[in-house]
């Protein structure tokens, strides 16, 4: 990039919901890691490219904290996914107890156990899809408010061990502490956050179950450095992660499988059998936030001729490095029939998602059920029709209305 | 074909078991991996090394016998 051209400054506008911008490729084409501008207008390394993602994501010179953190460039003015987080000098420790304490309440063999009771929410919520269609015969259906939405909530909240009752509190925090621009009301929503998991944290801990939160509060019991703040903070990270994600996932899939009649008679024909290749397809497709994953250099590192200084931002484009042509052919297509399929939709190495198997398990359940409900649904309005959140921090889209 | 796994390296992600869940399993302690079968029954082979590559650790190794 010559010098007299600006630096870009995320997010990036894209055409449609199943599109990513262009730009990501236009800056990929000059090299895998890019100048850019934050959100908030602070410099970053962008990476596009999915070799370099993939090196990043599992290098351990990049971590979450930062060594002088008021120095740090900040991304949003959200309260999350904003600026460095977690203790420059004991972040790797501190991880690795987190992993630890959540790795068996995540883990393949719990989401196996918990398959059942995901048909059974999944089945409640297409009722209530069945009862919103007959009771308004000819009126579009919002699948994001009947679908796409509740049923992670009701997942995370029965793993987590929180009342689905209180859902509205915590809806309105989980929006507002991840709104870009938020500034202090998503500080003050981060507060009221952590105040409302210490108050399930000391009901757990009065009359411990079989849930996360308690879980946590059985760890903090032996180790007391694990204090009521890591405790209140990680639940509602683990809270508000268990919203907008696995939601956005369920919506874009239904677009992506609802926008090309044949992709979706194909899948409604044989759900079973499609179903694991379409959910990684849709996973490597759906591009969420606009910014990336978040990491600091820990030390100075060169990555493909390009030297990243101690403290410097990266943000990791997950969404670009799932469609580079280096890695995946004719990466715009949805073809489930792509094997391997190996994305970085939870990114990889240490810190990769740890709520990937929950998320699949959901996603497996989930669209072989809805299609076999609804076979012939259809999208009741035009894709330029569905408005994707720019002023979230994982993106997503507000509506999505069908009928059948 | 051969796999053999790290446990050392493991970070209990769990893909390898939702991906190949007759080639690997999970320690309900730790959720670190475990081995089933040192070769992928039959019909998972490509889920075996869709599981190698996808591995969030680099703790799985399949060789080609
Ligand atoms: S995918 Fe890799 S890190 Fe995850 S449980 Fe299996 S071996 Fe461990």
């Amino acid at each position: 990039m010559t010098t007299t051209e600006e630096t870009p400054r995320l997010p990036f506008a894209r055409a449609d919901a199943l599109a990513i911008a262009p730009d990501y490729e236009a800056l990929r084409r000059q090299a895998p890691v890019s100048r850019v501008l934050t959100p908030a207008g602070d410099p970053a390394w962008l990476v596009t490219s999915f070799e370099e993602a993939k090196e990043i994501f599992r290098d351990k010179r990049f971590g979450r904290s930062h060594p002088a953190p008021e120095q740090a460039s900040r991304i949003s003015h959200a309260a999350i996914q904003d600026g460095p987080s977690g203790d420059f000098d004991t972040e790797e420790q501190e991880h690795k107890r987190m992993r630890r304490m959540l790795a068996p309440a995540f883990s393949a063999p719990r989401m196996r156990a918990l398959g059942d009771r995901i048909e059974e929410l999944t089945t409640r919520c297409l009722d209530d899809m069945r009862a919103a269609h007959d009771a308004h015969p000819g009126e579009p259906v919002n699948l994001t408010e009947l679908l796409a939405f509740p049923l992670p909530v009701l997942v995370i909240c029965e793993l987590l061990g929180v009342p689905f009752d209180d859902r509205e509190h915590f809806r309105n925090l989980s929006e507002r502490i991840a709104v870009m621009d938020g500034g202090a009301d998503a500080q003050a929503a981060m507060t009221e956050f952590k105040d409302y998991m210490t108050g399930l944290a000391d009901a757990k801990r009065a009359n411990p179950q079989a849930d996360v939160i308690s879980d946590m509060v059985a760890v903090q019991a032996d180790d007391p450095t694990f204090t009521d703040d890591d405790l209140a903070r990680m639940g509602a990270g683990l809270l508000f992660a268990g919203h907008e994600t696995t939601s956005t996932r369920i919506a874009m899939g239904v677009l992506f499988l609802l926008t090309d009649t044949a992709r979706r008679d194909r899948f409604a024909a044989d759900p079973e059998g499609e179903v694991n290749q379409t959910v990684e397809e849709i996973l490597r497709m759906t591009a969420t936030s606009g910014t990336g994953l978040l990491r600091y250099a820990h030390e100075d590192v060169e990555v493909a001729g390009t030297r990243i200084m101690r403290g410097d931002a990266v943000l990791i484009s997950s969404d670009a490095a799932n469609r580079d042509a280096a890695a995946f052919a004719d990466p715009d297509e949805f073809d489930p029939g792509r094997t391997p399929n190996v994305h970085l939709a939870f990114g990889t190495g240490a810190h990769v998602c740890i709520g990937a198997n929950l998320a699949r398990t959901e996603l497996r359940t989930v669209f072989p059920a809805l299609f076999r409900a609804f076979p012939q649904m259809r999208l009741a309005v035009g894709l330029d029709d569905i408005a994707v959140r720019v002023n979230r921090v994982a993106g997503g889209v507000d509506r999505v209305p069908v009928t059948w | 074909m051969k796999i053999s796994v790290d446990t050392g390296k493991c970070v209990s992600s769990g893909q390898c078991v939702l991906l190949a869940p007759e080639t690997f399993d999970q320690n309900e302690d730790d959720g670190t991996v475990v081995l089933l079968a040192d070769e992928p029954p039959a019909g998972e082979r490509d889920a075996a090394r869709q599981a190698e590559l996808t591995c969030p650790a680099a703790a799985i190794r399949l060789a080609e016998a």
